[in-house]
């Protein structure tokens, strides 16, 4: 019984991690009406640069995550407005291609800096276990990764529903032409955006970094997983892409622990394909 | 107010409109009138910067807005209520209304403009709560013509706001136009319904194929026996 509740409690925090992915793609998804395969090789990038500044100068990865937005959010600007925003009103296998493209180079680019060894960043906190309840025990990062989760979807349902922009987006969301024809800047807007949901992969990347071993393929993962939940959340509704995020995690820690061998890893997966074929229109949406 | 010239424009294949060009001065309501297909819509969002033109010149108060952005263009007063009224579904009655507002030159006076449109329309303020997509359709055209007025229009261009309403909605919002019309607003008026239209229309354009066949004032264009045939697009 403790063992299923360790697991099940470590499940949900590793969810949170997905959902901290899993929201800033929903946000750019639902804004430029673009999926960015490439969203969890940005995160990976933020993960390498962290890195470096860790080597090089012995920044945190808690301190460097805040420094790097900025730059993330530059770099997301410019990937929307010079290579998407182009291409955005062709068909949609264009665009797919196209950020499949920079997720490659991404991935490649950081081979060929970094090497394809595992690393690892050493952070203050990386070893800091919390017991909770008696016998149940969690590493300080994942608690720390979980709270940054939550802070973030209140900061996102704050902004989009209780401020001036978040009206805007929604528009822009709801209806382009319309925001256009009220005087909203649409691909500035959308280009902001992008900024923003890339930047946060900065401050995702260093919450989920200590202790954890990055590669430069761990993007994909990031990229699926965190685009089942969107799915699984029906796209639009952000408590849903949340919860189906801590879903995944909840049902993959679970799989792992109580069903035998490789198997285990499937149990994610399945659960996604149900929730397909029962659910479509996403798991706490109306039809 | 309003110089257009020599406008050529369409989408892929040959050009919807042909070598247009009409004025419209401040203060003027005028009807721009044609069968489906003629081009009106096609011109106004040209005009609102939806369509880029292939060539001729649109001026606002003598300056050139062919190239500018949408959003640039409403800043500069030129408004559109498009046609389908195209709202923020999803949204309320309230939140419509004020993103009508959002842009910096709306914004300061938001909430007394806020106030107008209920003044004029007050069945707004009864849904003001309501989620857009649930009013009717009448309803609807009324938040479509009140949230392009929270922008501060100069020119109120509307598409076909007489569509599918019902004739009671018509006539509370062809009362609405008169009424903003009398207060100075100028206003292009795209529309089928060719008698409501040349009613408080001061002068009509109609449009055929693409290029113009008749400008004149409405007693004019009412006798004028091509106006129907170009309706009927004979």
């Amino acid at each position: 019984m403790d063992l299923l509740i360790q697991t099940a409690l470590q499940g949900i925090l590793i969810g949170g991690s997905y959902a901290l992915v899993a929201l800033s793609l929903g946000l750019t998804y639902n804004v430029s009406g673009i999926i960015n395969f490439a969203h969890g090789d940005f995160l990976t990038l933020s993960m390498f640069l962290a890195l470096a500044a860790q080597s090089a100068w012995l920044i945190d990865p808690y301190i460097s995550g805040a420094l790097l937005f900025p730059l993330l959010f530059v770099l997301g600007a410019g990937v929307y407005h010079f290579l998407l925003r182009p291409v955005a009103q062709s068909h949609l296998l264009m665009v797919i291609q196209l950020t499949l493209g920079i997720s490659f180079v991404l991935q490649n680019g950081l081979l060929m800096v970094f090497g394809g060894q595992p690393a690892r960043v050493p952070s203050a906190f990386e070893t800091t276990l919390f017991q909770a309840g008696g016998d149940f025990i969690f590493r300080a990062p994942q608690v720390f990764a979980f709270a940054g989760s939550v802070v973030l979807a209140l900061l996102l349902w704050l902004l989009l529903d209780h401020t001036e922009a978040g009206r805007r987006i929604r528009a822009v969301h709801q209806n382009p032409r319309a925001a256009a024809l009220m005087g909203i800047d649409v691909p500035r807007l959308r280009m902001q955006i992008f900024g923003v949901g890339i930047g946060v992969q900065a401050i995702a990347g260093a919450l989920m970094l200590p202790g954890v071993p990055i590669d430069p393929a761990l993007g994909f993962q990031y990229t699926v997983i965190p685009l089942m939940a969107l799915v699984m959340g029906g796209l639009t509704d952000f408590l849903g892409i949340y919860l189906g995020a801590l879903l995944i995690g909840l049902t993959e820690a679970l799989g792992t622990v109580f069903v035998s061998g490789t198997s285990g890893m499937m149990v994610p997966y399945a659960l996604f394909i149900l929730v397909l074929l029962l659910r479509p229109q996403g798991l706490f949406r109306r039809a | 107010m309003l110089e257009i010239s020599g406008l050529v424009a369409g989408y892929a294949g040959p050009p919807v409109l042909r070598d247009v060009s009409l004025d419209v001065r401040a203060g003027e309501l005028v009807g721009l009138l044609g069968a489906n297909n003629a081009g009106k819509s096609t011109l106004i969002n040209c005009i609102s910067g939806l369509i880029r033109p292939r060539a001729g010149t649109i001026r606002f108060d003598g300056e050139d807005i062919t190239r500018l952005k949408p959003d640039a263009i409403v800043l500069r007063g030129v408004v559109q209520v498009p046609e389908g009224r195209q709202l923020f579904p999803r949204m309320s009655v309230l939140d419509n209304l004020l993103l009508g507002g959002t842009n910096r030159t709306a914004r300061p006076a938001r909430v007394r403009r806020i106030e107008q449109v209920y003044a004029l329309f007050p069945r707004l303020e009864e849904r003001k709560t309501q989620t857009a997509g649930t009013l009717s359709g009448g309803e609807q055209q009324m938040l479509a013509v009140g949230r392009a007025m929270m922008t501060g229009p100069r020119l109120l261009m509307l598409d076909e706001p007489s569509l599918g309403l019902a004739p009671l909605f018509v006539q509370a919002i062809f009362r609405a136009l008169r009424a903003l019309n009398e207060d100075g607003l100028t206003i292009l008026l795209v529309e089928q319904n060719l008698n409501l239209t040349l009613d408080c229309a001061a002068r009509g354009v109609v449009l055929e194929r693409g290029q113009v066949a008749i400008v004149g004032d409405a007693a004019t264009l009412r006798a004028d026996p091509r106006t129907r045939q170009a309706y009927l697009g004979l």
